[in-house]
């Protein structure tokens, strides 16, 4: 009995620590197991954590790309609008600088028509000679006008005809009667003729353009154009208002260079102050005449 | 700016004073003005014109005989000669052009066509 009492007591720690051993190895096993498994475990989401990241940051780049994108249409669209604004604009620009030039062309075009005018005027009244101012007269209607056969009148002293005092590839230019054929009715009028075109070319019983030269209302003469160069091929504005300017200033101009040419005759070259001396005298009679008519004027009131 | 000179030659003091206004529509031209072929030839002596405008109907010497003679003259021979007629006929236009001119103008002059004949020989268009 007592034996079996010592085998037990002898057997019992020798299980319990071979009991404790198998449990110590198991736990340390299992404990390696589980910390195999936990770093494993750790490795996987570190893995995954880093494909995270990489997702993250291309959807964030994704982003801003899309963004940008959204920008950039932005930006497409405002320029698009200050395109066509641009566009309005200049095309309002361009508009206007036609309207500037098509406006310059037609002040140059003025200004040739003045100059052209103040050069005849001014041509006109340069001299006192009688041949020059005809002369001028007649260069002015060829290289202005543009006149190739024509013919000047002056009125004789009775004012009930008229004779030619020059004439330009016409080759018989009768003396006329005021009130008869086209010229005498334009000299009985006063009142200017012009064809509707300048060609066909027509004659002094039917010419293209009669001017009446009138000085204080009174014709003293005509001018009448019979043909015009080639190349005009319709009137201009400006060649009525030229003709309309020689019909008002060649009377006068005739009429001083005639008046200049009787005072003093053929062959004498005057300086042109002498002309002027009896001016002084011609004034002050001029004014005392004018005071006497006031004066009486007001005595009859 | 380039400076350019323009020799008129035209016997009417009227031409000549339209011509010379038509002229003085463009800028940078210097005009000088001759009575006759004579008087042109004599002005040719002592200057070099970059551009000619010559009538053809003058006295003592006309344009044609002119322009003939500048362009004889190696001096002027290459300066651009622009002729201006009194009618629309060709046959005086033709002759000039033959002799060696460079362009014409009919009368009654336009200062527009003057000047546009101006700057393209001038080069300035």
């Amino acid at each position: 009995m007592s034996d079996d009492r010592e085998d037990r007591r002898s057997d019992a720690p020798a299980d319990l620590g071979r009991e404790r051993e198998v449990l110590v190895r198991q736990f340390l096993r299992r404990g390696f197991e589980i910390t195999e498994s936990m770093l494993s475990e750790n490795h996987t989401l570190r893995d995954e954590l880093g494909r995270v990241r990489d997702e993250n940051a291309r959807l964030r780049s994704h982003l801003a790309s899309d963004t940008a994108i959204r920008d950039l249409i932005r930006r497409i669209d405002a320029l698009e609008t200050e395109r066509r604004e641009l566009l309005l604009r200049s095309d309002a620009l361009a508009e206007s600088s036609r309207q500037s030039e098509r406006r310059s062309s037609e002040i140059e075009a003025e200004l040739h028509d003045l100059a052209n005018l103040y050069i005849a005027s001014s041509h006109l009244h340069s001299t006192l000679s009688l041949r020059r101012v005809v002369r001028h007269l007649a260069e002015l209607l060829q290289q202005l006008v543009g006149a190739e056969g024509f013919a000047i009148y002056v009125s004789e002293g009775d004012g009930r005809s008229a004779r030619p005092v020059y004439s330009e590839n016409l080759s018989d230019v009768p003396a006329i009667e005021v009130g008869e054929g086209a010229i005498g009715v334009v000299m009985a009028t006063g009142i200017a003729r012009m064809a509707d075109a300048p060609h066909p070319a027509g004659s002094l019983e039917a010419p293209v353009a009669i001017v009446p030269m009138l000085v204080k209302d009174s014709c003293v003469g005509a001018i009448a154009i019979t043909s015009v160069f080639d190349q005009k091929e319709h009137w201009a504005e400006v060649d009525r208002e030229f003709l309309r300017l020689l019909g008002s200033h060649a009377g006068t101009a005739l009429i001083a260079a005639t008046l200049y040419a009787e005072r003093f005759p053929e062959g004498a070259t005057p300086d042109p102050r002498i002309a002027l001396a009896p001016m002084h005298d011609q004034l002050a009679r001029q004014k005392e005449s004018d005071a006497s008519a006031d004066k009486s004027g007001a005595t009859d009131r | 700016m380039t400076d350019y000179s323009c020799l008129v030659v035209e016997d009417s003091p009227m031409m000549r004073q339209l011509l010379v206004f038509a002229l003085a529509r463009v800028r940078c031209i210097h005009v000088t003005e001759a009575e006759d072929g004579v008087d042109a030839l004599r002005k040719l002596a002592s200057q070099k014109f970059d551009l000619i405008l010559t009538d053809i109907n003058m006295p003592v010497m006309d344009g044609l005989k002119l322009v003939k003679r500048i362009r004889a003259d190696a001096e002027h021979a290459n300066t651009p000669i622009i002729i201006i007629t009194t009618e629309g006929s060709t046959e005086d236009r033709q002759r000039a052009m033959a002799l060696g001119a460079n362009a014409y103008i009919t009368k009654p002059i336009q200062a527009p066509q003057v000047i546009q004949k101006v700057k393209e020989l001038l080069k300035l268009a």
